[in-house]
């Protein structure tokens, strides 16, 4: 079978059509500060049956729906985005950073798995029918499926909100990112088994042979194509032109990693994840490499695979809203109550394994991709694809701003501003600085339940060593001390002090950083904090004009 | 004084004579006691020869202690670390161990990962002084590495180095990712910036607050897998001593499979190293 003048018209046209609309709508909504993926998948909605099927069935029958060599077409190319985007998405797995963030990390990934497979598993098995299983004869593997469809989570979403919460680069933030790594790893194993399970030996090997297969597979990349590739990399590099070269090798890797996992009888996809990581893994690997391999992939070919979810499904005909409650109550249960269970059992606090948990819940592209593979091998039926790309959806969406709830009621801030209390600023007329500095220690400890004495001690044994006053009328005095938490206290001195400072100018804004003895960087990252609100030549001698507390505080909230 | 008792793991190798004039002249400069270590059979004629080494360095006899002993030469080593509250142990690496090699261990790799006191790890001992004159310190903003950058600079300038590097490095595991949903390689690119100036005006504090008289201390901030782009940086730039705080925990046998930090200085040695341990009275 070839693709006739027609056919090519055709695949080429709707291939413009789908391009376009995915990113006009992904733009649009991102002006909402939504993810383009949802538009990726709203375009494929709003172009097949659901919306415009609907309008236009004529249109419809002869431009976006596909039979014969159009149609095959469409499938290889969609085989090839879905195989990309987890090939990049293994390129993102940094399996080191799992083993440098140690126990907690593992805790979190392994019951953000364990948790939500089990609580999915029991849910698919003891209420198969309420949760749309197709066929009865895949009771097992059905929930097999649901469980592992709740135990996903989509490391580039997570990446994006840690991004837009600001907190990517935190303790929070890295412990998060490397128990999503893990959670995926494990994640793609238990779904790769269960496809297999599903094909039985329609890939000519026993099911045993075949899970044989996949563990040498594993092994052998994970352990000795890591090694080699990052061995010939630079080599490689040398030798070829950039960016030509490596994406080549990566693309060539990722593409005999995905036929060889088809071969033994698990999904193509799986080959090209494991290739992903062992790739990925390279210090040699250039961050720029890698940005130009997602910008590839994620602009061109993951917006046919997404769009084109939308051309198989009816969204609105197979909308159960009772399954679609049933998924997303379980997505959260799961998520939320397995990974917060083992961020607490590591050791975080109550609001941080909250906010750990939901930011585990989003499942996003990842979800959709296993429920589209589920889907396409007959696993689940279109209600149930609904529900899940929904959840995915509801997930994501919700876990930038469950996150950010949790965070702000976290006793661990972060930043200035967060530390900042009605109560802890205070309008002073001390007339050297070493009373003003006592007058500080003395109402820090009074606030706090300090030893005053051992305040004022550690903070005068620092300042004698060399002066804490900075520039633009600003001075910092500080200490370690065995506290919890960070402590800031501020104080207005409308007529001013020397403080020696480095600019020579009288300090205005005296701020009194104290923080645990046991974490040196969060001292400096506040010092730097502090510093970067007060940049400007005359901030701190505008907040001296301030009538009470709330004014200063409001005033240095308003600071960028 | 950076040390109070230096160790030196000796054998009849061909460098042992340079680490022991090393040690010799380590030892004098910190004006410390030092104490030989030897695992290996024991006969008479080799004890001559010992001796005779040592000898040639101009230590006199009142001026070190010699411990000998028959057994695993990593655990008695170590052991020797420990009862004789050793602070600082010297010993010779190559470069690089052949693949296996690292894997299972050498002996200075061992060291490297084990030795309950700071190690330093001479690539080219010498018999004739070669100062280190590029001297190069990790940072990471821990007490740990407060410690090494202090002994870094009491090191460099007892022996006068011309140039002290801080150097932090970081990265964002996953940050490329974040470029899907954005659709902008500018902002991931505009977000690392932000990021590394964060961490520059972090290393001036960091400095500022160690407050080390007199030192014109460089700083560099490096994007990239930790421990990998410091080395590689070192390397690169000729450093002559690489120090860096011990690693907070034991490393395994996975963290060398799944390298990070200290592991890929450990797999290829920019140069001579110094792990920095905490003493007693450090923290």
């Amino acid at each position: 079978m070839s693709l006739s003048e027609h056919d090519i018209v055709l695949f080429l046209s709707s291939v413009a059509v789908m391009l376009f609309f995915s990113r006009a709508i992904g733009e649009f909504l991102k002006k909402f500060k939504q993810p383009i993926v949802l538009g990726e998948i709203l375009a494929g909605i709003i172009l097949g049956p659901t919306i415009f099927g609907v309008l236009f069935p004529g249109i419809m029958n002869n431009f976006l729906s596909y039979t014969g060599a159009v149609n095959i077409a469409f499938q290889g190319i969609t085989l090839l985005a879905v195989v990309m985007l987890l090939l990049v998405s293994g390129l993102e797995v940094d399996l080191s950073l799992v083993t440098r963030q140690g126990k907690v990390a593992s805790l979190i990934s392994l019951m953000g798995v364990l948790f939500p497979f089990a609580v999915g598993f029991g849910v698919a098995w003891f209420f198969p029918n309420e949760l749309g299983i197709s066929a009865k004869e895949n009771h097992l593997i059905f929930a097999l499926f649901v469980g592992t469809a709740l135990s996903i989570t989509a490391l580039p979403v997570v990446a994006r909100t840690l991004m837009d919460l600001n907190i990517f680069k935190t303790e929070i933030g890295f412990l998060i990112i490397a128990s999503a790594m893990l959670n995926d790893l494990v994640g793609w194993i238990i779904f790769s088994v269960i496809l297999a399970m599903m094909k039985g030996n329609s890939s000519g090997l026993e099911f045993s042979s075949t899970m044989l297969m996949l563990g040498v597979f594993i092994v052998v990349t994970l352990f000795f194509v890591r090694r080699v590739f990052n061995y010939i990399l630079p080599k490689f590099e040398k030798i070829t032109t950039y960016p030509g070269g490596i994406l080549n090798l990566i693309l060539v890797l990722g593409f005999a990693g995905a036929a060889f996992s088809e071969w033994i009888g698990v999904h193509a996809i799986f080959g090209a994840f494991i290739v992903g990581i062992a790739i990925g893994d390279s210090a040699h690997l250039k961050e720029e490499t890698r940005e130009i391999i997602q910008q590839f992939v994620t602009n061109i070919f993951a917006p046919l695979f997404f769009v084109s979810i939308g051309l198989r499904v009816n969204f609105i005909q197979n909308f159960d809203l009772g399954i679609v409650l049933i998924f997303i109550a379980l997505a959260f249960v799961g998520k939320v109550v397995g990974c917060g269970l083992g961020a607490y059992w590591g050791g975080m606090n109550k609001e941080d394994s909250l906010a750990i948990g939901f930011g585990m819940n989003s499942r996003g592209a990842m979800e959709i991709v296993l429920g589209t593979l589920a889907f396409q091998a007959g696993l689940i039926q279109e209600k149930v694809f609904v529900a899940l790309v929904i959840m995915a959806l509801v997930t994501s969406l919700s876990s930038a701003p469950a996150m950010g709830y949790f965070l702000k009621r976290s006793k661990k801030k972060l930043n200035f501003k967060d530390l900042l209390r009605k109560d802890l600023i205070l309008f002073s007329d001390a007339d050297t600085k070493e009373v003003l500095i006592k007058e500080l220690c003395d109402f820090a400890a009074s606030k706090n339940k300090l030893n005053k004495e051992k305040v004022y001690e550690e903070v005068w044994k620092r300042e004698q060593q060399f002066s804490t006053g900075l520039a633009n009328h600003l001075a910092i005095p500080h200490a370690r001390l065995k506290i919890q938490s960070p402590l800031v206290v501020t104080a207005i001195s409308r007529g001013g002090l020397d403080f020696d400072s480095l600019d020579g100018k009288i300090a205005h804004v005296i701020t009194l950083l104290l923080t645990p003895e046991t974490e040196p960087e969060l001292q400096l990252k506040l010092l730097a904090d502090i510093t970067k609100n007060f940049h400007l030549p005359d901030t701190a001698k505008e907040l001296c004009v301030s009538a009470n507390s709330d004014e200063v505080i409001s005033k240095i909230k308003q600071l960028s | 004084m950076a040390f109070k008792k230096i160790g030196l793991a000796v054998t009849f190798s061909p460098n042992s004579r340079a680490l022991l004039f090393e040690a010799k002249r380590f030892s004098e400069l910190f004006n410390t006691e030092l104490v030989l270590i030897h695992i290996g059979d024991f006969t008479d004629e080799l004890k001559n020869e010992m001796i005779k080494m040592i000898k040639e360095t101009g230590l006199k006899e009142d001026s070190y202690k010699l411990l000998w002993r028959d057994g695993d030469v990593e655990d008695s080593i170590l052991e020797f670390c420990s009862t004789e509250k050793i602070d600082l142990l010297i010993a010779g690496a190559l470069i690089k161990e052949n693949f296996l090699k690292y894997y299972i261990g050498s002996v200075a790799r061992t060291l490297m990962r084990e030795a309950p006191c700071s190690v330093l790890l001479l690539t080219q001992p010498s018999i004739e002084r070669a100062p280190f004159k590029k001297v190069c310190v990790s940072v990471d903003f821990t007490s740990l590495s407060e410690l090494a950058a202090k002994k870094a600079y009491e090191i460099s300038s007892l022996l006068n180095s011309k140039e002290l590097f801080f150097i932090r490095e970081f990265q964002l595991p996953a940050l490329a990712t974040t470029v899907y949903d954005s659709g902008s390689k500018e902002e991931a690119q505009s977000m690392r910036h932000v990021w590394l100036d964060e961490e520059k005006s972090k290393m001036e504090l960091f400095v500022r607050e160690l407050n080390l008289p007199g030192a014109e201390i460089k700083t560099i901030c490096l994007y990239g897998k930790q421990g990998w782009e410091a080395s590689n940086w070192v390397n690169e730039n000729k450093g002559d001593l690489f120090v860096i705080p011990s690693p907070a925990r034991k490393p395994k046998l996975l963290d060398r499979i799944f390298q990070h930090d200290w592991e890929f200085v450990f797999r290829q040695l920019p140069c001579s190293l110094l792990i920095v341990k905490p003493d007693d009275d450090s923290l």
